[in-house]
Order: C-alpha cells, then sequence, then structure tokens
C-alpha cells in the first residue's frame, strides 16, 4: 500500500475519532486554543483549520455551548458541552466501546484461525 | 503585526457575511494565542520572518476560509456516474456525426471542397465549430444534472425495483455459431456460382435471348470476390470452431472487409455494365437503359463509401474491444455456451 493511501486511510479513521475526543475535552470548559494543546498532548494532534469549523458544527448541533469572556486582557471564546452534548457523548463512548469489543473479537479470532491454519498446515 | 492584520483581513474576504466577524475574532485570538506562546518560550517578540513562517502554516487564506463553508458541490456523488454517461453519449452522438458529414462533403462535393481548399484554415474553423459547439452541449448539461441536484432527484431515484434490471449481456466476443454457419454457407454459394457460370468472362448471363456484358475490369472484380469468399470461409470455419473473436481474427475480418469495402464501391463508380441484348429490346433502347443504370449506380457511390466505412469502423471497434476491453473467452466454450 502506498504511503499516501494509508495517509487518507488513517485519517478517515481518525476523523471520527477527532469528535469522541473534542466531546470528551469539552466535558470541562476550554477555549480553542487551549483545546488544542490539551488534544495534542494526548496525541491527538489537530489543525486549528480542522477544529474550529469543527467546533462550529457541533455547536450548531447543539452539542456544544459558547461564550466569548474576557481572559488575560483578551476576548475568548468559551466552549463546554451542553447537556444533549452529555447525553450524545454517552452514547457515543457505548458505541466506541463497542466498536472496539468487536474489533477486538474478530482479531481475537482471525489470529486463532491464522494458528489452526498453521498447525493445520503442519 | 499588520502582517497579521493583513492576513485576517484576506481571510475575511471569503467567509459569508453572516459569519464573518465572529471567526474572524475567533481566528485572530488563536494565532495571537500562538505568538504569546512562540514570544514566551524565545523571551522576545517575533520578527516578520518568523511571523511570516507561522502564518503560512496556517495555509492560504481563501482555504482556510473554505473550512468554514459548507461543503457544497454542483453535481453530488449519486448524479455524478449518470451525468458522465450521458456527457459521453452527448458528444460521441454529436461530434462522430458531424465529422462524418465534413469528411463526406470534402470527399463527394467538389463545389464545398472548392471553397474549403486551404485545409488548415478549413480545419482550424471546424475546430472552432466543433469546439463552441461541445462546449455548448456539455455546459447545457452540466446545468440540467445541477437543477435536478437542486430539487433533490436523487431521493427519486432512491425508489426503484431489482425486476427492471436489464438482462444479463452475453459476452460480446462471442461470435454465434448459427452466423457462422450462414456466412459459410452463403459464401460457398457464391464460389460455386462464380466458379460454375463462367463468371470471369465479360458476358455473363449468356442465354440465347439474353446477354449482359461487363467492362474488362470486371475480371480484377470477379477475382477479388472469389479470394474474398475463400477467405470469409475460412474465417468463419474458425470462428465455428473457436466461436471467440481473438485480435488476429478480428483484423482479418477487418483486412477482409477492407478488400470488399472498396471492390463493392468501386463497382459503383467504374460503369461494369457496358450493355445487354435481349430479343425484344432495341440495341438504342438497350443503350440507354444501360446509360441509366451507370448514372444512378454513379450516384449511389456516396452511399456505397459511407456503408462501407460503417462496417470498417464496427471491424475496428471489435479489435479494440478484443485487444482492451472484454473479458478473456473462456478455456471451456460450453461452459459459456451452456
Amino acid at each position: 500500500m502506498t504511503s499516501e493511501s494509508f495517509e487518507n486511510l488513517r485519517l478517515e479513521l481518525r476523523r471520527g475519532c477527532l469528535v469522541l475526543a473534542v466531546l470528551t475535552a469539552l466535558r470541562s470548559e476550554q477555549y480553542g486554543y487551549t483545546l488544542r494543546k490539551i488534544l495534542a498532548e494526548h496525541g491527538m494532534a489537530i489543525d486549528e483549520g480542522t477544529l474550529y469549523p469543527l467546533l462550529r458544527r457541533l455547536e450548531a448541533q447543539g452539542l456544544l455551548s459558547s461564550e466569548w469572556r474576557e481572559e488575560e486582557k483578551r476576548n475568548k471564546r468559551f466552549y463546554r458541552l451542553s447537556p444533549n452534548g452529555k447525553q450524545v457523548l454517552k452514547q457515543l463512548l457505548a458505541e466506541w466501546q463497542s466498536i472496539d469489543a468487536s474489533l477486538r473479537e474478530v482479531l481475537k479470532e482471525q489470529t486463532n484461525g491464522s494458528s489452526r491454519t498453521l498447525l493445520t498446515s503442519r | 503585526m499588520d502582517l497579521l492584520e493583513r492576513y485576517l483581513q484576506a481571510v475575511k474576504f471569503w467567509l459569508p457575511k453572516a459569519q464573518k466577524q465572529d471567526i474572524i475574532a475567533e481566528l485572530s485570538e488563536d494565532i495571537r494565542s500562538e505568538i504569546e506562546e512562540k514570544e514566551s518560550t524565545l523571551g522576545r517578540g517575533l520578527n516578520e520572518a518568523e511571523l511570516s513562517d507561522l502564518l503560512k502554516k496556517r495555509g492560504r487564506p481563501v482555504f482556510v476560509a473554505n473550512r468554514y463553508l459548507p461543503q457544497e458541490q454542483l453535481i453530488g456523488p449519486v448524479l455524478f456516474p449518470i451525468y458522465r454517461l450521458v456527457l459521453k453519449i452527448v458528444l460521441a452522438c454529436y461530434l462522430v456525426p458531424a465529422v462524418l458529414v465534413w469528411i463526406i462533403l470534402m470527399v463527394f462535393n467538389s463545389g464545398y471542397r472548392a471553397a474549403h481548399a486551404n485545409v488548415l484554415e478549413t480545419l482550424g474553423s471546424i475546430w472552432s465549430t466543433l469546439w463552441f459547439s461541445a462546449f455548448v452541449a456539455a455546459a447545457a448539461i452540466t446545468l440540467v444534472f445541477a437543477i435536478l441536484e437542486r430539487v433533490q432527484f436523487r431521493s427519486r431515484l432512491e425508489d426503484w425495483n431489482p425486476r427492471s434490471l436489464p438482462a444479463v449481456r452475453k459476452n460480446a466476443n462471442l461470435i454465434p455459431r448459427f452466423g457462422s454457419i450462414v456466412e459459410i454457407a452463403a459464401n460457398t454459394f457464391l464460389v460455386v456460382w462464380l466458379t460454375t457460370y463462367n463468371m470471369s468472362s465479360t458476358t455473363i448471363f449468356n442465354f440465347a435471348n439474353f446477354q449482359v456484358f461487363l467492362s474488362p475490369a470486371w475480371r480484377y472484380v470477379f477475382w477479388g470476390f472469389l479470394l474474398l469468399a475463400l477467405v470469409n470461409i475460412a474465417l468463419a470455419a474458425a470462428n465455428l470452431a473457436r466461436p471467440y473473436w481473438s485480435a488476429s481474427r478480428a483484423t482479418i475480418r477487418l483486412l477482409s472487409d477492407v478488400g470488399g469495402s472498396v471492390i463493392f464501391a468501386s463497382l459503383f463508380k467504374i460503369h461494369i455494365l457496358t450493355g445487354f441484348a435481349a430479343t425484344d429490346v432495341s440495341p438504342e433502347r438497350a443503350a440507354e437503359i444501360t446509360s441509366a443504370i451507370n448514372f444512378w449506380t454513379g450516384k449511389m457511390f456516396a452511399a456505397a463509401v459511407v456503408f462501407g466505412v460503417i462496417i470498417l469502423c464496427i471491424d475496428a471497434f471489435r479489435i479494440f474491444r478484443v485487444k482492451w476491453c472484454a473479458s478473456p473467452a473462456p478455456k471451456s466454450t460450453s461452459t459459456v455456451i451452456a
């Protein structure tokens, strides 16, 4: 597989996870720049060109609420999870765990199957 | 900071009016936070080159603004394959006949040919006309599909019935055995007729009360037809044994049809009939009829050429299909026939 194909698939895989990561990180109030730093520190680096439009989309869907507030003499927009967002995050986390469990099962079965094939062939 | 203001202004230009201020305020705050952090790490203010570098990494203003815009498409992924197919069909249906008409006019119409003596100029004028017409046709189709996209026509496409799907197509390279048998029979009949009834002579249908006289050129036509009939019998026999077109047999068919078309078309042009004699027709009347027949066959020459070109196009397409398009013939023919 070419590195370009891998990169496209990797981005596709991460796209859904990013929403989950953003919603999870916004259980506590953050403004854009600190949110980006937090995500990067936890291995979920996201560029600003993706993050801000995503925040706007999630807010438009009613999952986030935001307010402009002055902090350190500068106006900043703070985001946090809305009550609806908390509910959706709970469902999404359950879904993610279910996908994770299913994938692990498939992997386990495949690994066992491969071992069995190897043993039979010997 | 002049550079930052210029950058923000450039991004702002592309943003939707209702959100301009809000997005720019947030973007400005984000960039200022990054600058602040860098300055605190360096222990000094950023110079213009460093600021320029930071902004460059953020991306061209139009791209940055584009991420905030709703994702729009003129023709969506559902309608796009249909759009592409219609575009191909319409362009082919327009361009191919237009080129054919031009070729026919250039070859057969001396007036048109004289008026367009400068080939380069003519080609340029035809190209610009074709290009403009193709552009208009493509634009019209694009417009129609864009409207269909807007009116959510795709939702109607979602309702469909699997039973209305077309039947499975046969392998296009399959040669029907019945066709090969008919070809062998017809060509064998032709060979027998040409050789048994002394058709190589310039006087054919040589009966007591009726004779047809042909020009000496008929001998070439005779041997040509005889040779082609033998080639066609051999080819049809091979096709009967292996009922799938191969590149070599498709090429032989093309060459055979080239020969056949040339001979057939020449029959209309070379005034092959020199006269006939019948007991109840006077020589003057026979000469008049002969002249009329030659006149009208001469007029039909263009149609014979067009007919030949169509056959050769079909043959050429078959070679293209065999070489590049179709799946290979199965090893066991019985599998497919069953």
